[in-house]
């Protein structure tokens, strides 16, 4: 019982001395997390669309071969930032530019430099999941697209994607958090999230155990916010279960429907006529 | 089913030697036949005969083996042919509806009209409300697809071809994913447009419809057509034994029905 005693004056020594930096961190954390997840979102979505032009036989074999190429480039993004490690691909981006450009080129902050990071490879996950929930929608609905004269991409923006993006979204959430906790390696570059918080502030006090709990906690809280939230959008784009009739017109109000069979429809006489029509015919 | 010259000249659709084959299996074998205003040309068969894929090469759904199809004598199975332009005169209605299920009722008659045809959002709507009123739909624009069913879901499917202003309507088993009781009304609806003088085309077993309603009848079987004329012609004076086989059949489900 001591030890907990113990750890609670060391908590709230760390929070007296370190609360700010330990807010501040957590700001950025959930900035850099959510902008990380949006940007590879798009990107997800750009390579899920570019992956699934169709081509046919008859179509042009320069347009065969570019998208092939895209199809090929996807992939090595794809692998690539799907195989290798957050940290290492910060280390290679950060140091990499200006390494070859004899330091002509570098990032101008940190921050962009993280979420060029993040995101990268967030949209390396994202366009296997966009892919999947494109795979995941009904043929059929391309096919109406189609057959009313959508082009690819309007049958994309307009049907397939908004019916995509819902199915994906336990995935988007999945990446969110993991956004949450795994930007704690960019610390390997400087940007000062929730985990950089920690080491400047264990730096200092030697606190290591009490400093790792407040993080526990901290990170904690925000997975747990990020996942209800998620919850609550899902619901939102579900929308409604029901639905109101529109009332424009007494006589159409309940024609043709088979939920007022007794009030019959416009359709009524013709009907009568075609079973007149057929047992004459036979 | 000799050529016309002078009808061939006003043919919205021509279809010369179309074949398909999947893989080894040849699906459409040598296929001719043309489309003119106002036509309502039902194509009957067995299952597997093909129907179903042609209607699918008409639309360019499927690309066909060879052979060509003429729309107002233009080939669109050529290089270069702007094909979602080409579907946009050429509507479908399809089996299994194929509303779009993130759209409300409205929205799935209006998306085409505002991204395809560029109209605006007032026009588009009163157009929609035009032909969904037309199917009896009109109370309806509110509910998503998967609240409403299936006979109502394949009469906004119908409205939302029709208001595109196609040339002529595709029509691929629209009733044989339905109901019974719901057969009725979009067959109604169906008659309704061919009596508008929409040009239509219909893959279909409804053969009272096909009987009734249509100006010609197409009897495919095993790839090619068997038999085409009016539907005289075919129910009552069939000239092939394939044919005179493949009505038989329908009469002798048909029949518990005339009785009662």
């Amino acid at each position: 019982m001591g030890k907990f005693a113990q750890l609670g004056a060391d908590i709230a020594k760390l929070w007296s001395q370190y609360s700010n930096s330990y807010f501040s961190g957590m700001k950025n954390t959930l900035i850099l997390a959510l902008v990380g997840t949006i940007i590879g979102c798009v990107i997800g979505f750009i390579c899920g669309v570019l992956n699934t032009i169709p081509y046919s036989k008859n179509d042009h074999p320069l347009k065969k071969f570019f998208l092939k190429l895209i199809r090929v480039i996807i992939r090595i993004y794809v692998e690539v930032f799907r195989g290798t490690p957050m940290v290492l691909q910060a280390v290679f981006l950060f140091y990499g530019l200006p390494y070859f450009s004899n330091n002509a080129v570098r990032f101008s902050s940190i921050w962009v430099a993280a979420i060029v990071v993040v995101s990268i490879n967030t949209g390396a996950y994202m366009a296997e999941s966009v892919r999947g929930g494109i795979i995941s929608v009904d043929p059929g609905q391309t096919e109406g697209a189609m057959a009313i004269g959508m082009t690819h991409v309007q049958t994309m923006t307009s049907v397939i994607l908004p019916q995509a993006l819902r199915n994906i979204m336990p995935q988007i959430g999945n990446n969110f958090i993991i956004n949450v906790k795994d930007t704690s390696v960019m610390f390997i570059i400087g940007f000062p999230d929730f985990f950089a918080a920690h080491r400047a502030a264990v730096g200092a006090s030697y606190l290591y155990f009490p400093s790792a709990t407040v993080e526990m906690i901290g990170y904690l809280t925000m997975t747990l916010l990020a996942s209800f939230l998620l919850r609550w959008a899902e619901r939102k784009m579900d929308g409604s279960s029901s639905y109101e009739l529109v009332q424009e017109d007494q006589l159409t109000m309940t024609a043709g429907t088979y939920r007022h069979p007794g009030e019959g429809t416009p359709f009524d006489e013709r009907s009568k006529e075609y079973e007149n029509l057929e047992r004459e015919g036979r | 089913m000799a050529e016309n010259p002078h009808k061939a000249d006003e043919a919205i659709l021509q279809v010369n030697h179309l074949s398909k084959a999947f893989g080894k299996n040849l699906v459409l074998k040598d296929i001719d036949f043309t489309v003119c205003p106002g036509d309502v040309i039902s194509i009957i068969g067995a299952s597997g005969s093909g129907k179903s894929t042609l209607l699918r090469c008409i639309n360019l759904l499927e690309t066909p083996t060879s052979g060509e199809i003429l729309y107002h004598g233009r080939n669109v199975l050529a290089r270069g042919t702007n094909a979602p332009e080409y579907r946009s005169h050429v509507g479908m209605v399809f089996q299994s509806f194929n509303l779009f299920n993130n759209m409300t009722v409205l929205d799935n008659c209006m998306a085409g009209q505002i991204k395809v045809l560029r109209r605006g959002r007032e026009e588009a709507r009163a157009h929609a409300m035009e032909y969904l009123e037309k199917v009896g739909m009109a109370p309806y624009i509110n509910a998503k697809p998967r609240q409403i069913s299936g006979g109502q879901k394949q009469r906004v499917a119908i409205a939302r071809a029709m208001a595109m202003d196609p040339e002529v309507l595709l029509f691929d088993e629209p009733t044989s994913a339905l109901d019974p009781e719901m057969v009725g009304e979009v067959l109604a609806a169906m008659q309704n447009l061919a009596e508008s003088g929409m040009t239509m085309l219909v893959v279909t077993h409804e053969m009272a419809f096909a009987r009734d309603v249509s100006s010609q009848i197409v009897y495919m079987n095993q790839g090619v057509i068997c038999e085409q004329g009016s539907p005289e012609q075919i129910f009552q004076n069939p000239q092939k034994q394939e044919t005179r086989d493949f009505l038989s059949r329908f009469r002798r489900e048909d029949s518990p029905q005339v009785r009662s």
